[in-house]
């Protein structure tokens, strides 16, 4: 454990100082993501010009859901994103064989090497939102619905990795270049809207097979509507489920990969 | 003209050589960005009890995201880093041979993905009739959606030079991928791809009235479900044609400084 601490602390160092070189880049990338914050929270203000509720939560309520899934964005941006877009080119060009040979686990590494360290301003940034919403919301909460919270958005945050890599790992038996990586960053919009939207097969559909549903908008739900033992085994036989789909797809694709490139 | 037709012919051979994918790509992205706006709307309506909007029906809103989804790939079809990625790679040096200008040559590539995802405005009805409202009578007309397909390729031009304009900055920055990304959701946020303008308040649409924004999407959706009137149309075009002179100009411009700073060397 201490083994993977240290070469962590590496990959921060390493992040930043390369983060630096380019420091054009590096404001651009801090802008980029402020203005997807602010088109988010303009979304669903221009939205409440016109209706008092949506999916039964009224402005303030959305306002902590919205704080909510751009902290999970801004979490997967930093820790995970950067890798997930090299992870195809990797399997592609049979460079994986770097980091098969290496002495620690390669997923561990394929997955957490590149810290963002641009991406980790806006994930500050995100959380100076997500306070200032839990500050303007008017309902009540303890200190253990707030740690549960937390808890659920580490939780949410997992899920959206697992989904991302099973949209890549397929690249391993197609060979082509994204897997359904256009797929997954599409899909992203279900992420952003409150689940009880969905009815019929779509809600089936975005709670189970491609859970992105339960990444924001379950822990919101139980963060403001109150424990619910239902929603809570949902969300983690959902989770355990999907975590070890992820880990045997991974192996399959590690047997079939034959390291020369295409 | 004969030069510009040789170029198309040869993206439209690039784009179908990857049928299976793009297939898979477009329509699945373009029903899943339908369905969620179609729920999210769908639930709003029912929540006020109404089945009327500021002018938007459930069914006409669908429609509205469905014109909008093959809208924005009208507008944006052509990838992020269509200019960048050869000065970055120091291959720009190869266009120095090619029998027509640089920019030339990067306009009509771009407008020839506009052209193939406009031709999939058709496919619009079939889909809208098939999963929403197999029963109801189209509320477009042939004439609109002809006239809504040239404002939506003007639109596109305007886009491809601001577009154009932001690409060239790597003639100067390291990285410009999140510039274009910026771009993007301005563009279509203030386009009314996300929200229909008709939405927005009234201080804001006052605003946007100067900026290229609302001519890019709103106009050519509502021209093709026939909600502006000729006068209203032809006004857009113009507004457009203005559009497209103001950043031509500054491409140009951007592209005769630019051009000193190229190495060749690629980074």
């Amino acid at each position: 454990m201490n083994r993977y601490l240290r070469l962590y602390l590496n990959f921060l160092r390493f992040s930043f100082s390369k983060a630096m070189e380019f420091r054009l880049d590096f404001t651009f990338r801090i802008l980029m993501d402020i203005i997807y914050y602010v088109v988010n929270i303009a979304f669903f203000k221009v939205i409440y010009l016109h209706t008092p509720l949506v999916a039964g939560w009224n402005i303030d309520e959305m306002m902590i859901f919205v704080a909510t899934y751009l902290l999970i964005d801004a979490i997967n941006m930093t820790f995970f994103s950067t890798n997930m877009w090299w992870l195809p080119f990797f399997i592609n060009k049979g460079d994986l064989d770097y980091y098969l040979i290496r002495p620690v686990s390669p997923l561990f590494f394929l997955s957490l090497r590149e810290f963002s360290a641009t991406s980790f301003v806006n994930l500050l940034i995100a959380v100076g939102f997500f306070a200032y919403s839990l500050i303007n919301y008017p309902g009540t909460f303890s200190a253990v619905d707030l740690l549960l919270f937390f808890a659920l958005i580490i939780n949410g945050s997992l899920i959206y990795y697992c989904v991302q890599m099973l949209m890549i790992l397929p690249v391993f038996w197609t060979h082509s270049s994204k897997g359904f990586i256009d797929l997954f960053y599409s899909m992203g919009v279900v992420m952003e809207r409150p689940d009880r939207i969905f009815k019929g097969w779509l809600r089936i559909l975005f709670t189970t097979l491609l859970p992105f549903a339960l990444i924001a908008s379950f822990p919101s739900r139980i963060f403001l509507d109150g424990f619910d033992a239902m929603t809570m085994l949902h969300l983690f036989l959902v989770s355990l489920s999907l975590w070890l789909l992820m880990l045997f797809v991974w192996k399959k694709g590690l047997q079939n990969y034959s390291s020369a490139s295409s | 003209m004969k030069k510009w037709r040789f170029i198309v012919a040869m993206e439209f051979r690039k784009i179908f050589a990857y049928r299976s994918d793009f297939w898979v790509t477009f329509l699945g992205q373009t029903l899943l960005q339908l369905l969620v706006a179609r729920a999210l709307w769908q639930n709003i309506f029912e929540s006020q009890g109404q089945t009327e909007l500021n002018g938007f029906t459930l069914s006409t809103m669908t429609l509205y995201y469905l014109i909008t989804s093959v809208g924005t790939k009208i507008l944006a079809g052509e990838n992020v880093g269509f200019i960048s990625r050869e000065i970055y790679d120091g291959t720009f040096t190869r266009y120095l041979i090619y029998p027509l200008s640089f920019l030339e040559y990067k306009t009509i590539t771009y407008l020839t993905y506009s052209l193939f995802y406009s031709m999939h405005l058709s496919l619009i009805f079939l889909l809208y009739h098939l999963l929403f409202y197999p029963d109801q009578l189209t509320l477009i007309t042939l004439a609109n959606l002809t006239l809504g397909t040239g404002v939506f390729l003007l639109a596109a031009f305007a886009y491809a030079m601001m577009a154009t304009l932001v690409e060239l900055m790597a003639l100067w920055a390291e990285n410009i991928w999140s510039l274009m990304v910026m771009l993007r959701f301005l563009a279509f946020f203030f386009g009314g791809s996300f929200i229909p303008l008709d939405f927005f308040p009234a201080w804001a649409l006052e605003i946007l009235k100067y900026t290229p924004f609302p001519y890019l999407i709103n106009l050519p959706v509502k021209t093709i479900m026939g909600q502006m009137d000729p006068i209203q149309v032809l006004q857009g075009a113009g507004i457009l044609l203005f559009w497209i002179g103001f950043f031509r100009a500054a491409v140009l411009l951007l592209w005769k400084k630019g051009q000193l700073n190229y190495s060749g060397a690629g980074i």
